[in-house]
């Protein structure tokens, strides 16, 4: 027995109440005055003796009470052998991650999960659960040997990232629907990339106790492909600024070694670099050009690294050659200053390839904008009913419109295709100029560098069912979105030239521009890598009649959607590496390159003392189960002692009650 | 029904002492009344002839007017007594046994203050006062003068149980003080030994007068009820002693039984009356006991 707050038995003291009551006071009752005492004797002897016995039981009454008081908040415990082993749920977890295929790791794990499958009595519920990205519960609890060990078995190496807060939050749920014990038993290489940020994310709860299996060792020396840097879309494979390939090696736990690596292009090596790469550190590698044929081309990076982990040697990505799309850019007339500044930014763009079309508004009658990757309408709200119907059904089939309000948009109410009507329009001449003050970095299109921005003129536009990507300092909506049907429209408050705003001239005009245009042209879509589990947007609406099905073919081959979930799914969660080719809802085709989180190429353990106070110490696996029905646990009984605190209580307020009310009586 | 305004417990609670001897005396006469034993008026006992020197103002002038001669008027009981009360104010006078129940003190306040009423308002006799603890503490002395009764009953008022009983100084003055013979009332609780208390007023008696010792007790004194062992504390000389209820409802009932007896006893055998008096009992027992005296002195 023991207590689990024995601070509380200080209270203790508190005993020395009833005893000077009792014990020390019993002599002092309340005297009673009488007439004479002429016809008295003294009866001291008997009297105290027959007071003591009489106060007595009040006594112990009391002392029980306070003795009680204070054991109920110590808390005690009676340590007892734990639950039994078959009310212990034993829970198997099998860590699949892509690390996992680095040398037998996988194979050692199943084969320990196995044998403790082996080990555990006939009788005890188990449960198996493999650790990817996230938890995936492959049998309920249950007895069955052999579905046992076939979910076990059919466990296979994947290529997600592990989490083990991930497994921690899953274990809390289910110790929230089992109710019981669970002995959880980790089969993993136990890497330290898997722990979370916050460490309090891996909190088990107490009734889990938590057994560690180790696979792998100490850490593996591992050389992989960290990143690439590549154009998604190539329109010159002679652009010296476009047309390369760099690629960043990385090496941990390795000695200083020179490695070859080479540049496949739809499986064929087309170029080949040595790199010397230092011990434990990173070198980088450049192909240039990068000469691949017109359409969707299959690149890889990969390493000749001859170490224990061949999985993580490549990095695939995915090309387009095409030519250089063209931009609709549609402006007053007269302005010349906008589609300047704007092809200029254009050009500049990296990344993609596009040839600005510039035209006045007036003469975009005949334009069929779906010949166009995008289109920007700057200060253009005038616009030919027939350019402007055809460009609505432009953006409902899915394409982009850039608009950019400008000066013009303060005389016409409605902002054409974007529907919403401006408002009072916002001149900051007056008070000198006015800035950005909140800007969405989550979206796509959005960079950095737009607080230094001076804002002389804002339309006041209509910001309900439009995402708001940038704010002024005084709130007003500067860069809104607004998605129609399968496009998108981004409509810039300001206008493109360098009379309403100074973004044309700012440094961040270039990458806006740049992530405009890959963004509303669909551009980032259709090729390029992921990494796994990273997910894929299909459709913008669901269940949307007029959009078509959509089409993923997995690495193997296979269509990874069934007819039902082509017609309605939205998005699709890239699990496996490889190249996936995907046909979207607006009739894209995409080629997307997918690769595992390179933090699992660190094959580098959890530190022990990390994994003792996570696991209180891993026990050896062989002797896991008979320890389990050997360990006692500590169970709190003071729930039953304020029981006992209230059973007292009644009782000394009964034989109080008849002692002090005699007493009273006789006063 | 009129018995209901000499009990106690209703006397208590009447604040005025000079309504509550009205209230008890008058109840009481009420109820002579209709008593063959006990009257008290001035009752026509014969006529007597004329002899030079009797007060006129006893003749019967309406006899005189019939018969041309003069006739004195004759009644019983024409003769005044002269009463002293003696009140023992000490101490253990102040006892009692519960809040609705009045002290041995306001008992026998209350029981001095009739008699004063009876005697001074119906029989016109002399009344007076000695009020003594441990010494004589007031004095008033007998009178039939307007205002007596006032006096009286201030008296009354005044004496509040202090200091303990000892008869010995005080009755040196008695007898200084009582040079008529009369009726001498005495109300104690008489705590000490009853050869010493009879030695002690003895010489009163030797003067001839009709001594009569009213023994006021609560009857708590008389059969206490101690329900547990209890710390009792002396209200005279603040003793205290621890007692146990066994002792209580054994030696100490046996021991207060022989001394009443003793005290009846001795008293009587000195001549004089003695009568106890428990603070529950109605008050006519005083007053009964008061017209019987005067009735025998006649």
């Amino acid at each position: 027995m023991g207590f689990f707050n024995p601070w509380f038995l200080l209270g203790l003291a508190a005993l020395a109440l009833p005893v000077y009551i009792h014990l020390l006071r019993r002599h002092l009752t309340t005297p009673l005055p009488f007439s004479s005492l002429m016809f008295f004797e003294r009866g001291i002897q008997s009297s105290t003796r027959h007071q003591r016995l009489r106060y007595l039981l009040l006594f112990s009454l009391r002392a029980a009470l306070l003795l009680l008081l204070v054991l109920a908040f110590a808390n005690p415990f009676i340590r007892r052998a734990s639950v039994g082993v078959n009310d212990k749920l034993l829970l198997l977890v099998v860590d699949d991650s892509f690390s996992m295929k680095a040398g037998s790791r996988f194979a050692d794990a199943k084969q320990a999960a196995l044998q403790v499958l082996a080990s555990r009595p006939r009788s005890q519920p188990a449960e198996v659960m493999a650790l990817g990205g996230r938890l995936a519960i492959l049998t309920q609890p249950i007895q069955d040997e052999a579905a046992l060990r076939s979910a076990v078995g059919s466990i296979q190496p994947g290529d997600a990232r592990a989490n083990l807060g991930e497994l921690a939050h899953g274990v809390r749920a289910l110790v929230e629907s089992v109710h019981s014990p669970v002995e959880l038993h980790l089969f993993s290489d136990m890497q330290k990339t898997a722990v979370p940020a916050n460490f309090n994310d891996m909190a088990l709860p107490a009734s889990v106790s938590v057994v560690l299996h180790p696979v792998g060792g100490a850490a593996t020396p591992n050389w992989t492909v960290e990143s690439v840097h590549f154009p998604a879309q190539l329109a010159d494979p002679k652009d010296p600024k476009k047309s390369r390939v760099q690629a960043v090696i990385a090496s941990y736990g390795t000695p200083a070694a020179s490695r070859t690596v080479s540049l496949e292009v739809n499986n064929k090596t087309i170029a080949t670099r040595n790199v010397n790469l230092p011990p434990d550190g990173r070198a980088t590698v450049e192909f240039a050009p990068l000469d691949v044929p017109y359409g969707l081309n299959h690149c890889a990076i990969r390493i000749d690294s001859a170490d224990g982990f061949p999985a993580d040697d490549v990095s695939l990505f995915a090309v387009k050659r095409s030519d250089p799309e063209r931009v609709l850019f549609v402006h007053q007339a007269g302005d010349t200053r906008s589609p300047l500044y704007f092809g200029a930014a254009l050009g500049a763009a990296t990344q993609a390839s596009f040839i600005l079309q510039a035209i006045d508004s007036e003469k975009s009658t005949d334009i069929d904008p779906s010949k166009y990757a995008f289109v920007v309408l700057s200060d253009a709200v005038a616009l030919p009913s027939i350019f402007e119907n055809a460009l609505l059904r432009y953006v409902r089939s899915g394409g982009g419109v850039l608009i950019a309000a400008g000066t013009s948009a303060a005389h016409h109410a409605r902002i054409p295709i974007y529907g919403g009507y401006s408002s009072d329009a916002r001149s900051y001449t007056h008070n000198g100029y006015s800035t950005v003050g909140d800007t969405d970095l989550t979206h796509a299109v959005m960079n950095g560098g737009w607080a230094d921005i001076k804002v002389y003129y804002v339309a006041g536009v209509d910001a309900s069912h439009a995402r708001v990507i940038a704010r002024l300092t005084d709130g007003t909506p500067l860069l809104l979105e607004k998605q129609i049907d399968e496009g998108h429209v981004l409509l810039f408050a300001s206008g493109l030239d360098d009379l309403t705003n100074d973004l044309p001239v700012r440094p961040a005009f270039v990458p806006f521009v740049d992530r405009a245009a890959r963004y509303l042209s669909g551009s980032d879509d259709v090729s390029g890598s992921r990494l796994v589990d990273s997910v894929v947007s299909l459709r913008t609406q669901a269940g949307n009649p007029s959009s078509t099905g959509v089409e993923i073919i997995d690495p193997d081959g296979h269509r990874a959607l069934s007819l039902t979930e082509a017609a309605t799914a939205q998005s699709f969660q890239l699990t496996r590496a490889g190249f996936y080719r995907i046909r979207f809802a607006n009739g894209k085709d995409a080629l997307l390159g997918v690769n595992p989180d390179r933090r699992e190429s660190n094959l580098e353990p959890i530190a022990p003392d990390l994994l003792a106070l996570w696991g209180k110490g891993s026990a050896p696996p062989a002797t896991s189960s008979a320890s389990v029905q050997e360990k006692n646990s500590a169970h709190s009984i003071w729930w039953y002692v304020m029981l006992l605190v209230l059973v007292a209580a009644v009782a000394e307020s009964i034989v109080a009650s008849r002692y002090l009310g005699t007493q009273r009586e006789e006063a | 029904m009129l018995q209901r305004f000499l009990d106690p417990g209703v006397l208590a609670s009447i604040s005025s002492l000079d309504l509550l001897a009205k209230t008890v005396v008058d109840g009481f006469v009420a109820g002579l009344h209709r008593s063959p034993d006990f009257g008290f008026s001035q009752e026509f006992a014969e006529y007597r002839a004329y002899t030079p020197g009797d007060d006129l103002r006893h003749v019967d002038w309406n006899l005189f007017a019939r018969t041309e001669r003069a006739y004195l008027k004759r009644y019983r009981g024409d003769t005044n007594s002269q009463l002293t009360i003696l009140l023992d104010a000490s101490k253990s006078m102040d006892y009692t046994a519960g809040p609705a129940r009045p002290s041995k003190m306001d008992y026998a306040r209350f029981a001095a203050a009739s008699l004063c009423y009876l005697a001074i308002h119906n029989q016109r006799d002399a009344a007076g006062l000695i009020v003594f603890d441990d010494e004589v503490r007031n004095y008033i002395r007998p009178s039939t003068r307007q205002g007596q009764l006032h006096r009286l009953l201030a008296g009354l008022e005044q004496a509040e149980p202090r200091a303990r009983t000892d008869f010995t100084k005080p009755l040196l003055h008695f007898q200084n003080l009582l040079h008529r013979r009369g009726i001498v009332i005495m109300f104690s609780d008489f705590y000490e030994d009853p050869a010493s208390i009879v030695r002690t007023i003895e010489p009163l008696r030797y003067h001839g007068n009709e001594v009569v010792l009213f023994h006021v007790l609560d009857p708590k004194e008389i059969r206490p009820e101690l329900h547990g062992p209890a710390i009792l504390v002396d209200l005279e000389t603040d003793q205290r002693l621890e007692v146990i209820p066994e002792y209580t409802r054994t030696e100490y009932s046996k021991k207060i039984d022989d001394h009443i007896e003793q005290l009846r006893s001795r008293t009587r055998g000195a001549g004089m009356d003695y009568h106890l008096l428990v603070t529950d009992q109605p008050l006519d027992t005083t007053l009964r006991e008061y017209l019987a005296i005067r009735q025998g002195g006649r």
